[in-house]
């Protein structure tokens, strides 16, 4: 979140410090001997603004870490230990739940879940209290970068006498630190509640374009902190390639329970993408029902009609009432996402007529299907070309465009968001 | 349908040949995109000067230039590739904003000398054809502009790769005008040296227009963009050397065609009509056509994409959001960038009575003169265990790539101690 806290507040209260003001400042024992140079600083998750638990330094022997207990003071000049302060060797890899902020956080990308938007961490901001710190916010602004450089004084001095009212001297753009998702090796694993939470309320489209600006590492990270549903539905806002990569990377298992979660369309596309040995092992790994449905599509080439369409539609008899198709919708309104029209067949499935939702609206419950229906469009079949599609959605209005069998046997839809999608891309 | 789904049953090794193939395709295209694009204005008038001055005495220069090539541009492959992430971010991850600041800043300076190489070259070009600096500059660089703010580039770019065919006329021409070979080859493995300051000026252009900084960076990207696993490197390596020696293949006949024409001729190159008379062997009167039309392809097609991508560089390294399916407000850093290099490069080219093939040779000298920052970085990323794991640099590499280093200090110390003693003189 781009929040703007007011700037002179934060540099008179002494309580606010940034992270590059201590980073690489000495450290010194009690009798003032120096023992090396501030490295990094390491947090413990858990807490909305996590506790800085201890340091690292870098001293002649080598990387130290002190618990943070054992500072003495610290200010702008550095960092004195108290007398019985006991170092030890740093471990190799983070522990569970800890974060050592230099290493795993400045300078990295974060998600900022507010804003919905991929940003670089360029400064930490700290709260200081009764000698404690917390993380309160990332820096993710241009004064930021200034700060880092040590410029700020000069730049700062230099704006003020050019533009004394320009926005960069009040304003810094500090995220809060419980809306950051680090994305990055061990820390993005860290499971940090109220990020995760709001990550699942962002817009499929918004997650989606943060998913496509990440590396392939932090893409899996990122889908590894989403729950099923959440990720099938930002998946199908990808272009299916991405999504098969990404998949390649994530347990059989998982794969599959996110493609059932997708639109079979979608969720065949996809799977097309993938090479067959994986294949195989995903469609194996999902639930049977889901499966054919997928498998059916997969027979038909991705740019025609068949390899368009999805299934799922809701169908009913001419004797059918306007009220049993409402009760219908409401029935599967879950499963369905894009529903407008309802397809009228006769007992073999062949198309009779379309129903819109603004017929069931306008019609008494009790009128029968039969008697409202409108003529079947020019039918569309399995192997006809994007354009014909695109052509029957745009001449007879349709929101769906059935496709049938050569008998006449309705065998699914094409919804005209694919439609668009597919014809902007072919542009 | 079903008969396009049921592919012929192949027998196993040919399926297996197949599946090879197939995978090499879906991951060529990096390395020789990159290849082609080396070969830009800058390329093209340096190895052209190279051998109108000296003829073939820089000939030897390729071979430990192709090596040096090879050994930078698999490590940029293959940091993309293990690691996923683009040049600039590793940078920025693992040496901070100062280092990032300075590294960008190089690089910033030697991607505007070249795009003003670039529009040099499409003005020297246009010149041919009558059409003066003042007028097609300003026109190139407005396409430029438009061509890639539409989104029409990835449909072009096919374009431009097969006009890169151009450049067979320069075997074609050399063999036409009939070099003495034995000497042509002679030279080509015997190393010499001289100590003036125009002979290693031209070492370095020559260095720095084969080994140019952004390629590393361009490189990189486009192997992260492809998502080309670990387990598909190799065939990414091999796009990578088959570019690299396409690059050098290309930068020989170019300076063996110059030397059999304009260095015996004793010609001395200040204009692209001059340049262009190398390929008289081949198309007679007609020369000064081909070689305008080569050279304005490989000045378009390099002005299109230089700009863009340092624009896309810089904005990884410091957060900013970048990408032409953004909006101006969305990313207003990265839309400056772009059209500031743009700018820039197309404002210096738009001085009165500019010497273009010199501008273009100076661009490529400070190229040379700033890839040793960029190597050093590279190969200290490259060594890191916890970036690279297994896939970290061999000794041979390591040695190749440090040598490459160190030479290019070495070369980059002497110019700049000749140009203070002759700025002192």
């Amino acid at each position: 979140m781009a929040e703007t806290a007011a700037r002179g507040e934060t540099a008179a209260d002494p309580r606010f410090r940034f992270l590059s003001s201590i980073i690489g400042r000495p450290v010194r024992g009690p009798g003032g001997a120096r023992l090396g140079m501030l490295t990094d600083l390491v947090v413990a998750t858990g807490e909305p603004y996590p506790l800085v638990e201890s340091l690292v330094l870098k001293g002649p022997a080598g990387r130290q870490s002190y618990p943070w207990t054992s500072v003495e003071n610290f200010d702008d000049g550095g960092l004195t230990l108290k007398a019985d302060a006991v170092g030890s060797t740093p471990p190799e890899q983070p522990l569970a739940d800890r974060i050592p902020l230099v290493e795993e956080i400045l300078d990295k990308q974060i998600v900022d879940v507010h804003d919905a938007k991929l940003v670089r961490v360029n400064d930490l901001h700290f709260l200081e209290l009764k000698g404690q710190l917390r993380v309160a916010h990332v820096d993710v602004g241009f004064r930021g970068l200034v700060r880092r450089m040590g410029w700020e004084p000069l730049v700062d001095r230099t704006v003020r006498l050019v533009r004394p009212k320009a926005p960069y001297l009040k304003a810094d753009q500090l995220v809060s630190w419980k809306l950051v998702q680090p994305l990055d090796q061990s820390a993005g694993k860290v499971r940090l509640e109220v990020a995760q939470r709001l990550l699942a309320t962002l817009h499929p489209a918004d997650l989606a374009e943060i998913m496509e600006d990440l590396d392939r590492d932090q893409r899996t990270v990122l889908l590894e902190r989403l729950d099923v549903e959440t990720a099938a539905d930002a998946l199908e806002e990808i272009e299916p390639e991405m999504t098969a990569q990404l998949l390649e990377g994530v347990a059989p298992e998982r794969a599959a329970d996110i493609l059932e979660e997708m639109a079979p369309d979608e969720a065949a596309d996809v799977l097309s993408e993938l090479p067959g040995d994986t294949r195989v092992e995903v469609l194996a790994a999902m639930e049977k029902p889901e499966a054919r449905e997928v498998e059916a599509l997969l027979a038909y080439p991705h740019d025609r009609a068949g390899g368009l369409m999805t299934p799922d539609r809701i169908q009913l008899a001419p004797e059918s009432t306007v009220g049993d198709a409402k009760a219908e919708l409401r029935r599967r309104d879950e499963e369905i996402p894009f529903l407008y029209e309802f397809f009228v067949v006769d007992g073999g499935g062949r198309l009779l007529g379309i129903c819109t939702l603004r017929d069931l609206v306008l019609n008494e419950p009790a009128t029968r299907l039969g008697a409202i229906m409108h003529e079947p469009p020019a039918t569309i079949q399995v192997d006809d070309r994007l354009e014909d599609v695109a052509n029957a959605a745009a001449k007879y209005n349709l929101l769906s465009v059935p496709v049938v069998s050569p008998e006449g046997v309705l065998l699914g839809i094409v919804t005209v968001d694919d439609i668009l999608a597919e014809v902007l891309d072919a542009r | 349908m079903p008969a396009e789904q049921q592919a012929p049953p192949v027998p196993t090794q040919r399926a297996n040949l197949w599946r090879s193939f197939m995978i090499f395709l879906a991951v060529v295209g990096p390395g020789i995109i990159t290849a082609n694009v080396d070969n830009d204005a800058g390329g093209i008038t340096t190895y052209s000067l190279a051998g109108a001055q000296y003829g073939n005495k820089l000939l030897w220069t390729l071979i430990p230039i192709t090596i040096a090539l090879v050994v930078v541009q698999e490590m940029s492959a293959r940091m993309g590739v293990v690691t996923g992430k683009g040049l600039a971010d590793l940078i920025r991850e693992n040496y901070g904003v100062k280092v990032t600041f300075w590294i960008m800043m190089a690089l910033l300076v030697a991607d505007v000398g070249n795009t003003v190489a670039e529009f040099s070259g499409a003005a020297a070009s246009l010149q041919i054809f009558g059409v003066p600096p003042w007028l097609s500059v300003p026109l190139v660089a407005l396409a430029v502009w438009l061509l890639v703010l539409k989104g029409t580039y990835r449909s072009v770019e096919k374009v431009f790769l097969v006009a890169c065919l151009f450049y067979v006329a320069y075997p074609v021409s050399a063999f036409l005008a009939g070099p003495d070979w034995p000497v042509v080859l002679k030279a080509t493995v015997t190393p010499t040296f001289e100590f003036d300051g125009s002979y290693v000026a031209m070492l370095v252009g020559v260095i720095g227009t084969t080994i140019a900084p952004w390629m590393q960076f361009y490189l990189q990207s486009a192997v992260v963009e492809k998502g080309i696993k670990p387990e598909h490197y190799a065939h990414s390596r091999f796009d990578v050397i088959v570019g690299c020696i396409i690059t050098d293949v290309v930068a020989f006949f170019i300076i063996v065609a110059c030397a059999a024409t304009l260095f015996k001729a004793g010609v001395k190159v200040e204009t692209a009509d001059q340049a262009a008379m190398a390929l008289a062997p081949l198309a007679g009167v007609h020369a000064s056509w081909l070689f305008a039309f080569g050279l304005f392809n490989a000045s378009f097609f390099a002005a299109t994409i230089l700009p863009l991508a340092t624009a896309y560089y810089v904005c990884e390294a410091f957060g900013w959001e970048s990408g032409i399916d953004k909006k101006w407000e969305q990313a207003p850093q990265f839309y400056w960038l772009y059209t500031g290099i743009v700018m820039v490069g197309a404002g210096i080219v738009l001085i009165p009575n500019l010497p273009l093939l010199q501008i273009m040779l100076i661009s490529q000298i400070a190229n040379g003169m700033l890839l040793p920052f960029i190597l050093v970085f590279m190969l200290l990323l490259i060594n890191k265990e916890k970036l690279m794991g297994a896939y970290r640099n061999g000794p041979i590499f390591n040695a190749i790539a440090w040598m490459t280093t160190g030479i290019m200090i070495v070369l980059t110390a002497w110019l700049v101690v000749i140009g203070v003693r002759d700025l002192l003189a």
